[in-house]
C-alpha cells in the first residue's frame, strides 16, 4: 500500500504509516481516529514534514516493544528532514494531533488513543522537541493538513457517523497488523 | 566484557539499544552525535560502535571515514542503525568501511544475534 499519494501538484494525503516532508511549497493532509500525527518543522530552514502513526495492540508485558514502532515513526520523519531536506534537528518544533477515542466507547487510561498521546507526549520531551501546538483527545476525528514550508497546520474536527464507522474498521486492522521489522546486511 | 559505543542523537533509540545490549551482559557508553564518539573512542577503545546515519555535527558515515583513518580502529565492527534502506547509502556506508547495515526498526534478538557474530562469539 502506498502511505502517501500526491492528489494534485503539491497536494499530498497521508495514510497509516506514512512519513512526508518537503522544502518546496505543498501541503500534505491526513484523517485521525485514534492514530497520531506529527508534524515537524525547522523554522530557519523552511522544511517541515508529518508522519502519521497508530501503536500496534499491547499486551500488559510488551509495552516497550510496541513503542519501538512509535519511535520508528518519528525516527524516519527526524531522518527525512534531515538527511533530504538539510533539517537541524536541534532546531525542530512539533505540532501533535489525534489520539481521538473513535473506537473505544471508556476513556480508560488504558485505551488505544490513551496509550498513542502518552507515547508521543514522553518521546518528545525526552528529545527535547519543543510541543508549539496541539490537539488530542477527545471523541472526534480529525482532518489536518500541515503546509510544510510555512509550518502552518489546520485541523477540522469531523462530524458524521460514515467518517466515524469508516475509521473504526481501519483503525482496527492497523491496530492488529503484524510490525514489520527491518532487514540485515553484513558486508 | 566486550564494551559498546552507541552513537544516536535519539536518547530514546540509544535507551532501546542499551537495554538489548545490557540484557546480552555488554558494557555500554552513549555518545549523541558521530564528533562526540570520535572523542570517545581512543579513551574506550570499544569493541564494538553502533552508529546512527543522520546526526547533527558529524553523520554516521563521517564517522566511520574517520575511524577508519585512524590506525587504531582498522578493523573495529561497526555497524551502522539507521532508518534510511536506499542500496546507494548501504553502498557508501560499506565503501566507508562498515561492518553491517541494519535497518529499524530491529527486532531485539536479530541484534543480539548480529552484534554476537560480528563479536565473534
Amino acid at each position: 500500500m502506498n502511505h502517501v499519494v500526491e492528489t494534485s501538484p503539491g497536494e499530498f494525503s497521508l495514510y497509516v504509516g506514512g512519513v512526508f516532508a518537503s522544502r518546496t511549497p505543498a501541503n500534505v493532509r491526513t484523517i485521525l481516529g485514534s492514530c497520531i500525527a506529527v508534524c515537524l518543522y525547522d523554522p530557519v530552514a523552511r522544511v517541515g514534514g508529518m508522519n502519521h502513526f497508530l501503536l500496534p495492540a499491547a499486551k500488559d508485558d510488551d509495552g516497550f516493544e510496541v513503542a519501538r514502532f512509535g519511535v520508528h515513526a518519528m525516527d524516519s520523519l527526524i531522518g527525512e528532514l534531515m538527511m533530504r531536506h538539510k533539517a537541524d534537528r536541534r532546531r525542530l518544533v512539533a505540532k501533535v494531533f489525534g489520539g481521538g477515542h473513535v473506537l473505544d466507547t471508556a476513556h480508560s487510561t488504558d485505551s488505544v488513543p490513551e496509550r498513542n498521546i502518552r507515547f508521543i507526549r514522553d518521546f518528545l520531551r525526552d528529545e527535547e522537541i519543543p510541543v508549539v501546538a496541539e490537539d488530542l483527545g477527545g471523541t472526534w476525528p480529525r482532518l489536518v493538513i500541515f503546509h510544510c514550508t510555512e509550518g502552518r497546520a489546520r485541523v477540522k474536527r469531523m462530524t458524521g457517523t460514515r467518517v466515524v464507522d469508516a475509521l473504526r474498521v481501519r483503525d482496527t486492522s492497523a491496530a492488529k497488523e503484524t510490525p514489520q521489522y527491518g532487514s540485515v546486511d553484513l558486508f | 566484557m566486550s564494551h559498546v559505543l552507541i552513537v544516536d542523537d535519539s536518547r530514546t533509540i540509544r535507551m532501546q539499544v542499551r537495554t538489548v545490549l545490557e540484557q546480552e551482559g555488554l558494557q555500554v557508553t552513549e555518545a549523541a552525535d558521530g564528533k562526540i564518539a570520535l572523542g570517545l573512542a581512543p579513551g574506550l577503545n570499544p569493541d564494538l560502535i553502533i552508529t546512527d546515519l543522520n546526526m547533527p555535527e558529524m553523520d554516521g558515515i563521517s564517522l566511520v571515514r574517520a575511524l577508519r583513518g585512524n590506525a587504531s580502529f582498522p578493523r573495529i565492527p561497526i555497524l551502522i542503525l539507521t532508518t534510511v534502506t536506499d542500496q546507494e547509502m548501504k553502498d557508501k556506508g560499506r565503501a566507508a568501511g562498515a561492518t553491517g547495515w541494519l535497518c529499524k526498526p530491529f527486532k531485539p534478538d536479530q541484534l543480539k544475534i548480529v552484534i554476537q557474530k560480528v563479536l565473534g562469539k
